[in-house]
């Protein structure tokens, strides 16, 4: 049984500047990263630092290993010994690599005899043997975040807290860097709440996913759920979807719904058990569920029940992806690498037949959502 | 110009020749000035961590009285343990006035000031954050404190460079409560002004060229450390 390492409940905070952090309910289950994803301000750091004992919350209740961490009469020296941050900046000593990687376990009364192992690990898979007797103000960022992330790992927490720890390095150290971090963290299956407002790392690392947004978590679930169902427009927008269409529910059988899309005359079937006919809902499509085909090339028959003819309008180099847009009287976007650009032919102007699984397409329920806060 | 060449070449003399007297006085202001500014830094170094580690309500007001009392005159802390230490003042029945334990008091009223205000400067110029960050990584308070200061020990050696600076120079405060008595508290300063009156130029350049030599030592002494951080032994010689 998966037990939780970390549960919040109703916690609130205010600050004189106005921001107001709401967390109704968050949990954090044992030996699995929950990542929290949302745009910057939105209060994600804060909670790391209520979480961390650096801040108290005005109200509400944080477990901890079942014990409640919040109020008075808690140890907090002893409490932050169970976990370890990491926060954007890499925030090193002006001492030695080496002793900056063992000033948590000296904080502890511990020494490094007794971490051996995870020590020749960290600085093995972080690359820094060779940096151990170096001043970190002689290290790039990337390095000093290594750095700052062995001395983190070395104290082996209970749970591992890692606020945006990739946010300040260059694009190509960042991404050897998160390689190698996605691997130790995958490796050691430490409990982790892991900060960042990438999606491509929250959908690589993540097992759970909260999406936080001007101090609230709007959406908390299984990372595939948020991903694939998101529950408003701005979560849909956050987690990579790129077209949102509205509509008019007009039928629905067998959990198979049409849509009427507004401003166009074609409908989209969504796959959804909970829509009333004649509902006004908002579509969701994500780019890469968007298949494309070239009509000179007799695509045949196929099981997706969306099918609409487009123009390309534009096509934009997203690096790994190229992103097309079309004109299928209504704006959809598709994400194709290059090789299916050059396949296909396709280029501004071309007609293309594009296709979507109904299971493909989200009903979203978050307007009622919106309209709550 | 006759004058100061024959007073600087008297001075070598009077420097190599070891003369007792002149030995007497470097040990003299080395022992006061050296006293004085440990135990302000004992005083100075604790109240800049704490001031400028911590926020209190009252804390700018602190400030302003400790970068007030950075610009004490000598004469006025000179004046006030005269007043203490005078016979028939507070504490006149030690009977410690005209003594150099007098002139380390009135020191490290002019030290401590300026030691707490660099210091208070120098954690001021740390990372907040570092302090999140230690406590982060487990540490108590007293393990915080630790941490910072030795971040803030760069600036904090300029602390005891400007304290030590200031005392070894300062010759209002240690005539007044030390009275420059030959032998007992006579130091480089002091003596200096009594050679300057009596028109002896050659032993007072003697005297200036120690006070100068002596601070040089001292302050390259501090320097280097301060400044050995990822240098070479060449580099930090000179840079």
């Amino acid at each position: 049984m998966v037990s939780k390492i970390l549960e919040i409940i109703g916690l609130e905070k205010k600050y004189n500047s106005g921001f107001y952090l709401k967390v109704d309910h968050l949990v954090t289950e044992e030996n699995r990263i929950l990542v929290l994803i949302g745009p910057n301000g939105s209060g994600k750091s804060t909670l790391i630092r209520i979480i961390n004992l650096l801040e108290s919350p005005d109200s509400g209740s944080i477990y901890f290993n079942d014990k409640l961490i919040t109020g008075n009469g808690v140890d907090k020296i002893m409490l932050r010994k169970e976990m370890s941050t990491v926060f954007q900046e890499p925030l090193l000593f002006n001492m030695s690599v080496y002793n900056n990687i063992l000033m948590g376990l000296e904080f502890r009364g511990k020494k490094i005899s007794g971490s051996k192992e995870i020590f020749d690990y960290l600085i093995d898979k972080l690359k820094i043997k060779n940096l151990l007797k170096r001043n970190p103000r002689s290290l790039s960022g990337g390095e000093q975040q290594r750095v700052a992330l062995a001395r983190a790992l070395i104290l082996e927490p209970k749970l591992l807290l890692l606020d945006e720890p990739l946010a300040n390095i260059d694009q190509l150290s960042r991404e050897e860097l998160r390689n190698d971090l996605f691997d130790i963290l995958r490796a050691t299956g430490r409990s982790t709440i892991y900060v960042t407002h990438d999606r491509n790392e929250a959908m690589i690392i993540a097992d759970f996913l909260a999406v936080i947004n001007e101090g609230r978590i709007e959406q908390f679930g299984l990372k595939d759920e948020v991903f694939r169902k998101p529950a408003s427009e701005f979560i849909a927008k956050f987690v990579g979807v790129e077209t949102l269409v509205e509509g008019i529910v007009t039928e629905c059988k067998d959990n198979v719904c049409r849509i009427k899309i507004d401003g166009s005359k074609n409908d989209i079937f969504a796959v959804s058990a909970s829509s009333g006919q004649g509902t006004k809902v908002t579509v969701a499509i994500r780019p890469e569920d968007v298949i494309l085909y070239n009509i000179e090339m007799n695509p045949g028959a196929s099981s997706a029940m969306n099918s609409f003819m487009g123009e390309i309008t534009e096509i934009q180099d997203l690096g790994i992806f190229k992103k097309v847009e079309m004109d299928c009287g209504f704006k959809l976007i598709s994400f194709v690498t290059q090789n299916s650009i050059e396949r296909l032919g396709l280029e501004p102007g071309k007609k293309v037949l594009s296709s979507i699984k109904a299971s493909s397409v989200h009903i979203l329920a978050g307007r009622a959502l919106n309209a709550d806060r | 110009m006759e004058l100061i060449w024959q007073g600087i070449k008297s001075a070598f003399i009077l420097i190599f020749s070891g003369n007792k007297e002149i030995l007497g006085i470097i040990l003299l202001t080395l022992k006061v000035s050296g006293i004085a500014v440990i135990i302000s830094m004992a005083f100075g170094i604790p109240i800049g961590l704490l001031i400028g580690l911590n926020n209190f309500k009252s804390k700018r007001f602190v400030i302003t009285i400790i970068n007030t009392g950075m610009g004490l005159p000598p004469v006025a802390a000179g004046l006030f343990v005269s007043l203490m230490l005078w016979r028939s003042g507070p504490l006149g029945i030690i009977g410690i006035m005209y003594t150099p334990t007098a002139m380390i008091i009135a020191q490290v009223l002019i030290a401590s000031p300026i030691i707490a205000g660099v210091t208070l400067a120098a954690v001021q110029q740390v990372n907040p954050k570092l302090k999140l960050q230690a406590l982060s990584l487990g540490a108590n308070r007293v393990q915080v404190l630790w941490i910072l200061l030795k971040e803030a020990k760069l600036p904090a050696l300029a602390a005891i460079m400007a304290g030590f600076g200031g005392v070894i120079s300062e010759v209002g405060a240690v005539m007044m409560v030390g009275g420059n008595i030959k032998g007992q508290t006579r130091v480089l300063t002091t003596a200096t002004v009594q050679n300057v009156r009596m028109g002896n130029f050659d032993v007072a350049i003697a005297l200036v060229i120690i006070l100068l030599i002596l601070a040089f030592i001292v302050n390259i002494f501090l320097t280097l450390i301060q400044q050995r951080e990822n240098m070479t032994w060449y580099q930090r010689f000179w840079k």
